[in-house]
């Protein structure tokens, strides 16, 4: 459950944010997670619900973008969608591919007041 | 939260000094010994005549003139990975290794692989040629801690509590409890989780995933993170080969389609089959650690 800690960086990342921006209040966050990131977009959104409670994030808007994972075959160049990291080729039914996409765990952007 | 530099709220985690009696809780401290920066930074340009705490978050209630008073509704682009702090820390711990000539590995598994085995019968066989420290860590009790200093090295026991990994903060709070000597070598024995510890950075200089013939050789396909984050790979339990369906080179060829770099050593640290091998890539990595030019 490493969700739960990352929610926990998510809420100092946006106070040092809101405090940098000297703002009022929080009114929306925007993070993408990729579907290659280790991250489980699900238990994450759990973590950060019951975290937000006293925290800068309490009245906003969370806003979840889930990235699908790419990937590109190492053999054919062919790009896909990749939903697991070990599989083969659709088109050539090569092995292995390089991860190409879906990778990321970001905050993309805060609405503030 | 931090104090100095208002980087987070406390983190319920206890480190416990073997060579100490008591046991101690921490209210979050990070290492401000050496010298570091705070990257972030706060714009404050007014000044406040009040006094207030930032550990929570609070509404100035008080008018700031800090931009336009009409709608101040702002879209601020960030596009910050969530995991840069920890890697900031990481960063820092990096670079005291690197200026002490400290070879740290951080030695991660499942529960029951045996890393506490392999790291005692480590200090046994080269204390003698070698200085070496262990960070543990566990979720509960010290029992790892004394048993690494009962084999002769200082330790010191990190319990994260209900946490399932250990970060960069936690390795910067044990360095300030533990003396890792100059030249020496750090072992870090992660929680026994082959998930969460995969995605935070300590600031090693290598990461080392320890499994064991009994867990079957799928393992690295399972969890493919920690295979494709590691350098070195210990097949460790060889000597219950002959009676358990482990295929080791179903298991690296495996670990390679994910990582082709990844280095293995198959050892026992029960009967003392491989760990030759094991002392030889710890004795390569000590050396291009303190002294580089010779390697």
């Amino acid at each position: 459950m490493h969700e739960f800690s990352l929610a926990v960086e998510v809420i100092h990342l946006a106070e040092r944010e809101a405090e940098k921006a000297m703002a009022k209040t929080i009114e929306e966050i925007t993070i993408e997670i990729g579907d290659l990131s280790g991250i489980e977009a699900n238990a994450f959104e759990s973590a950060l619900g019951l975290l937000v409670k006293d925290s800068v994030l309490v009245n906003a808007h969370i806003n979840i973008i889930k990235i699908p994972g790419k990937g590109r075959c190492n053999s054919c160049d062919f790009e896909f969608e990749m939903t697991q990291m070990m599989v083969t080729c659709p088109k050539c039914n090569a092995f292995p591919s390089e991860i190409s996409g879906g990778q990321q765990f970001r905050v993309q952007s805060l609405v503030v007041e | 939260m931090c104090e100095t530099c208002g980087c987070g709220k406390p983190v319920e985690f206890k480190i416990y000094d073997p060579s100490h009696d008591h046991d101690h809780s921490h209210d979050h401290t990070h290492n401000h010994e050496y010298p570091h920066d705070h990257e972030h930074n706060h714009d404050h340009e007014h000044s406040h005549d009040h006094e207030h705490e930032h550990d929570a978050w609070h509404s100035h209630e008080h008018d700031h003139d800090h931009y336009n008073n009409q709608s101040d509704k702002r879209l601020i682009d960030l596009n910050i990975d969530i995991l840069s702090e920890n890697d900031r820390l990481a960063q820092l711990n990096r670079r005291f290794f690197e200026g002490r000539k400290v070879l740290c590995l951080n030695m991660v598994s499942s529960p029951g692989s045996g890393k506490t085995s392999i790291l005692e019968k480590t200090i046994a066989a080269l204390k003698a040629t070698h200085k070496m420290s262990v960070i543990e860590g566990d979720q509960q009790t010290p029992i790892d801690a004394n048993r690494i200093e009962k084999a002769g090295a200082p330790a010191i026991q990190i319990n994260t509590g209900s946490g399932c990994h250990l970060d960069a903060r936690m390795i910067d709070s044990a360095l300030k409890k533990l003396d890792v000597d100059a030249g020496s070598i750090l072992f870090v024995e992660n929680v026994g989780n082959l998930v969460c510890p995969a995605m935070f950075d300590l600031g090693e200089f290598k990461r080392v995933v320890v499994i064991s013939v009994t867990e079957g050789d799928d393992k690295p396909l399972k969890y493919p993170y920690m295979f494709m984050s590691s350098q070195l790979c210990i097949i460790n339990k060889s000597d219950l080969l002959p009676w358990v369906d482990f295929n080791t080179e179903e298991t690296m060829k495996h670990a390679h389609s994910l990582n082709p770099g990844l280095e293995f050593i198959v050892l026992s640290a029960k009967t003392g089959e491989g760990m030759d091998l094991w002392y030889d890539w710890l004795a390569r990595q000590a050396r291009s650690v303190i002294s580089p030019e010779k390697v």
